[in-house]
Parts: structure tokens; sequence; C-alpha cells
């Protein structure tokens, strides 16, 4: 199962799904710096995400900075609880911008 | 108190079976380390290139000017005692011959090898016994990391290329100091010893000692690493494995180099 | 070994000890061990000083030879165990020695990247995140560059577990995590040990001393005594044992042996 990317009302938006582990996290990340490097606003969706270890955490961590450097939007989105607590552990929930849905993220984009 | 009611007999019988099973361990070390280095990285689980070379770092560029040193005195001493002998003949002149041939056959691989016996085997020890002691060994273990091809195979390698390398330089070392003495006793001019030198040489000295010095690479790291791995008993079993180590290593490139003497010159 | 078992009913457990019996020398130190740990509890291992609780973590981390018995970890008969297979079966297992056990040539931080470098191929960034990460859970942010002989006793303990849950491993051993510490550290520990358990669904092996901590963070309390095991049950089962011996332990009762004044005397002129 491979992850998809769609562009969404301004957003691209990138669609991980089952495990996103040591093994798979590699594919994650590539997929997000690439949409970055696109000068794309981004959004990660989780929504499909059966787990999410450290490794893809970590992926998430490095778009986010890559895209504060280039002034671009960033935020994770369909967060699930699991994929929160393992966020939380780390306090990266405090860290993130998590909005449920796309509408959502744009809502509060104003 | 049993030990002490055991015969003589048995007290050989069983020193022998100690000494069968360090070498079987020690055997079955070699072939581990070499393994690594073989198939280590087809496994994926190669063997770190940067170990490799900080290893090389420590236990040869380093040594370089000790192993200078000594080898250039133990050339001059050569020098000083081939001329006495010689003189006797009134074939002093002929003292070039001598020099040439035991510094790059014996003195050369020897003078290094109990040098890096010395610095590298006991560090090795110590390194190797103090991390047994503080369970980093067991930590490595537990951690799916293969504790010879991590910390052994690196010191291998850079052992068998550094030992053969500082060699060459203590050959050098010791063949200047000849002629430095041979052109103060006799008055030969450096041109003309290293014509000597050159004439009298053939590739197979020099071969010899490299050889030598690869089987004194071995030794000095197997004898090292073993005694590390063995450490029972704290720090103070840290201090007397580097002891052991250092003394069994110089013993064991003595009788090494006594044997590879014997079945290549006869 | 002969005829494969079916693991279906198994399948929850993570550890899996059957009559273990091991010896140092000819001194036996365990005996008639019987032990499961079940997937996502958090299993504590107590007992008095020289009990066998390090012999029995040695076991089960495979880093000794059992005389008797056996040992399945998350469902891998660890015994004969082939060198590949085993190898995977440890990246999916932290530990945290007692002594921390961080290789001292490296920094902190290269110390908790170690297995992530050795086991995976992720991008020297991403190792670098993870391990940074793992250090701010173990609230050691920040210290990634000290060699392991600048930190505190308490600061090896985290840093020594930030690199156990750095490949976020499904089953953690952790040894004494929290002797010698302050006590609102340990507290913080055990916090931590309830939420690597909640988040990442670890189930976790630790071996203490404190009884407080143990209720604490506890699913289930083994009590060790002499090589044997006393009781292996819920921390309520175990609290209202009515084991003499448990009691004592739970209540920290010194045992008051009976004295053999003939036996005693002998012990003392040494004869
Ligand atoms: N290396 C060893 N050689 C011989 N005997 C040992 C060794 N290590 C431990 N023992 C013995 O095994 C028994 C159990 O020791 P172990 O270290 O497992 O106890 P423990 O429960 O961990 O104690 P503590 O709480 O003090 O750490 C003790 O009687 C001890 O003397
Ligand atoms: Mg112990």
């Amino acid at each position: 199962m491979s992850f998809g990317h769609r562009v969404e009302k301004g957003y691209a938006v990138v669609e991980l799904r089952g495990d996103v582990d040591l093994a798979r996290s590699p594919e994650a990340r590539a997929l997000i710096l690439q949409c970055l490097e696109k000068k794309n606003d981004l959004l990660v969706d989780l929504s499909e995400v059966a787990y999410i270890d450290s490794s893809g955490v970590a992926s998430l961590v490095e778009g986010y900075q890559m895209a504060k450097k280039e002034g671009l939007k960033f935020g994770l989105i369909g967060v699930s609880e699991a994929a929160l607590n393992v966020l939380r552990l780390a306090r990266l929930d405090q860290v993130f911008p998590i909005h449920a849905d796309l509408d959502t993220r744009i809502a509060d984009d104003g | 108190m049993a030990e002490a009611r055991l015969g003589w007999v048995e007290q050989l019988g069983k020193r022998t079976l100690g000494l069968i099973a360090e070498v079987g361990y020690l055997s079955a070390l070699l072939v581990e380390s070499l393994y690594w280095l073989v198939a280590g990285s087809f496994k994926r689980q190669p063997v770190r290139v940067s170990a490799v070379f900080s290893e090389m770092m420590r236990t040869g560029v380093s040594a370089i000017p000790i192993v200078f040193l000594l080898s250039f005195s133990i050339g001059i001493m050569l020098a000083i005692q081939g001329i006495h002998t010689l003189r006797t003949f009134g074939a002093e002149s002929q003292v070039v011959i001598g020099i040439a041939l035991s510094i790059t056959r014996e003195f050369g691989p020897l003078i290094t090898g109990i040098v890096v016996a010395g610095r590298t085997g006991s560090a090795l020890a110590a390194r190797i016994g103090t991390m047994v002691v503080s369970e980093e060994i067991d930590a490595l273990r537990v951690m799916g990391i293969q504790p010879v091809r991590y910390l052994v195979s690196p010191v291998l390698l850079a052992m068998l290329v550094m030992l053969p390398a500082l060699t060459v330089m203590a050959d050098f070392a010791g063949l200047l100091g000849g002629a430095v003495y041979s052109a103060m006793d006799l008055g030969i001019s450096y041109a003309a010893y290293a014509d000597r030198v050159i004439s009298v040489l053939k590739t197979g000295d020099i071969f010899q000692g490299l050889s030598k010095s690869c089987v004194f690479a071995t030794v000095i790291t197997l004898i090292g690493v073993a005694n590390g791995f063995t450490v029972t008993g704290g720090a103070e079993g840290v201090g007397r494995a580097t002891t052991r180590s250092v003394v069994l290593a110089i013993s064991g490139i003595v009788i090494a180099d006594m044997v590879f003497t014997w079945f290549l010159n006869r | 070994m002969l005829t494969p078992e079916p693991q279906k009913g198994n399948a929850e457990l993570v550890i899996e000890v059957q009559d273990l019996v091991a010896h140092y020398g000819r001194h036996k130190v365990l005996d008639g061990i019987n032990l499961t740990v079940r997937a996502g509890e958090i299993h504590i291992i107590m007992g008095g000083s020289g009990s066998g609780k390090s012999t029995l973590l040695r076991h089960l981390l495979g880093l000794r030879r059992l005389t008797s018995g056996r040992i399945s970890l998350l469902g891998q008969e660890i015994e004969g165990i082939h060198r590949q297979a085993l190898l995977e079966l440890r990246k999916q297992i932290g530990v945290s020695f007692q002594g921390g056990a961080l290789l001292s040539s490296m920094t902190v931080g290269e110390n908790v990247t170690l297995p992530l470098r050795e086991h995976t191929r992720l991008d020297e960034s991403t190792m670098a995140i993870m391990a940074r990460m793992k250090l701010e859970v173990v609230k050691l942010g920040g210290f990634e560059h000290f060699m392991p002989a600048q930190l505190s006793g308490g600061m090896t303990k985290r840093a020594a577990l930030a690199r156990a849950i750095v490949m976020d491993p499904k089953l953690l051993f952790f040894d004494e995590p929290s002797a010698g510490l302050d006590p609102v550290v340990s507290a913080e520990l055990d916090e931590l040990i309830l939420r690597l358990r909640d988040a990442m669904h670890m189930s976790i092996v630790v071996v203490t001393h404190e009884l407080e901590s143990a209720f604490r963070i506890a699913d289930r309390i083994t009590v060790l005594d002499g090589g044997k095991i006393l009781i292996s049950d819920t921390v309520d089962k175990v609290r209202s044992s009515s084991n003499s011996r448990v009691q004592d332990l739970l209540n920290r009762r010194p045992r008051e042996e009976e004295l053999d004044a003939d036996a005693y005397l002998a012990r003392l002129t040494g004869e």
C-alpha cells in the first residue's frame, strides 16, 4: 500500500496509510519533502494510519521544520487517538498545528 | 586446596587442557573477526570504516616516533657489534650485509611487534575488559550488535595494515642507524652504503619480514582482545588482564618469530 | 521443540518461562521458575538482594545458557535459536541496564543513535531527530553532546532508557530504574514507564526494590526468593497474599532466622 497525495483547495495533502514504521517512513519523508520543494502549503493526512512510530514522527518534524524555513503552511489532519499518544510522548502535540480535516484547517486559516 | 593435592602429572594435564582451550578460543575469535570482515557487508552488517581509520591512527600513526627511535638505535647497535666482530677477520666492510639482512628479516618486524604489543595489546585488553565490567558488551549484544564485528574486526584490519607499514618504516630507520655508525667508524659514504644494501637485499628478505609482521598483528590483536573479553572481577581484573596480555603477546611474538624463521630458513 | 506447538492460545504472551533452572558453577541460583508476561502489561520483578533477579533478567535476554527449562520471547524459543532470528528478535527488544551500560567512548547522542545506525537505513537527519526526541522524552534534551562520564547517575539511567526505546521496541526491560534516584525523578520515571506502555503499547518488565513504585505502576508482580518464585500475580493478589515471606517483604520486615548456636559459633570461627 503506497502513500498518496493530492492537491485540494490550495493545499497539497499527503495521505499516509497503514503502518508508518522504520521500513516505510523513509518513503513518507521523501514524499513530504518533495511536496514542500514544489513550494506547496502542506497538510499530512493521518486518518488512514494504523500505526506510526518515532521514525514516522521524525519525518513529520523534519517536514514541519522545512516548511517553516520556506515560509509554507504545514499541518496534520485526521490524527487518530493512537497517533496523538505517540506525539504526546515527546510533547509534539503542542508543536504541530493539528486539525480535524482540511475544511476546519481552512476555516482556521481565516 | 584440591588443586594442591593433585600430582604434577595432573597439574601438567590441567595446564595443557587450559592451553588447548585458550588456543581454541583464539582461533574461534580469529575466524569470527575474519568472517565479519568478509561477510559483514553482504549481511548488511558491515565493519565500520571510521572505526578502522581511528584504530589505524591509534595503533599505527602514533607509534611512529617510538618505533623509529628504537629501530634506529638497534641499527647503530648492530653496526657496532658487527664491525667489532668482523674486525677480527679484517672483514669489517662486510658489515652492511649483516645489518641489511638482520634488520629486514628480524629486527624490523620484531621491534615493531614488541612496541605495538606494549601499546595496543594492553590498550585493547584494558578497553574491552572495562566494557565487559561495565556491561557495555552485554548491552551491545542485546542491541543485536555482534561485539566481535563491532569491536574486534576493525582493530584486526587496522593492525594488519599498520604493522607491516610500521615495519617498513622500522626497516628504513634501522638501516639508517647502521649507515650513520658505519659512516662514522668506517667512513663508508651513504651512497655506497645504499648501493650495498640494495645489491644485498632480495625481495624475499623484505617479504619475510612483512609476512612476519602480519602474523604478529594477528597474535597481538587476538591476545589483547581475548584477555579483555574474559575479564572477571571488576577493575582489578582489568589490570590483571592488561598485564597478562602484554606478557603473552610479547611471548607469542617471539615464539611465532622463532617458528617462522625456522621454517623459512631451512 | 520437536513438534512446533500451536501458538494460538499464547499469542498475547510476550514472555513465557517454563521450569527454568540455572546455576553459577555448582551453585543453583534459579530453581523451577515459571513466569508469563502478557502483551501490554507492566510486570515487576521483586525480591531481596541475591534472590536471583539480575540472573533471571540475563536469562531472559539470552545472555546466559540455561541448565534446563525453556524460555520464549515474543513467541520465539530462545534456546537453539538461529543467529539471524535472534538478531531480528533483539531489534524488537529494548534493555536499560542497571548501570546504564552506555558506551563510554561515544557521546550520549551517538549512544542513542547507535541501534538506528546499525539496524536501519533511515536518513541521517531522521536518526538525529529520533534520538533528540527520545532524549526529550526522558528529559535530557540538549545533552546529546555530553560524554557518559559527564552525566550523573540518574541522568545515565535516563540516557540508557532513551537508547533502549529508540527503536520503539515491543518489549522493554528496565533494571532498577529508581535505585539511587531522588523521589521526584523516580516518580517521573514511573510516569514515563506508564506513558510508554500507553502510547507505544510496549510490554515492560521492571526489576526493582522500590515497593511504592512497584505498586504504582505494576499490572502484575513476581516475587523471587532464594531463586524460587514466591508469587506471581496481580498487584491486589500480591498485596493480600497470605504467604508470610511475601508479607515480610511488603512490610519491610527483616527476617529473623532461627539461631542455631552451634552452627553460628562454627561460622564465626570459620571451622
Ligand atoms: N558472576 C557470578 N558468579 C557466581 N555467582 C553469582 C554471580 N552473580 C551472581 N551470583 C550469585 O547468584 C545469586 C543471585 O544473584 P543476582 O545477582 O541474580 O541477585 P539479585 O536478585 O539481582 O540481587 P540484587 O538485588 O542485590 O542485585 C546470588 O547468590 C549471587 O551470589
Ligand atoms: Mg541485581
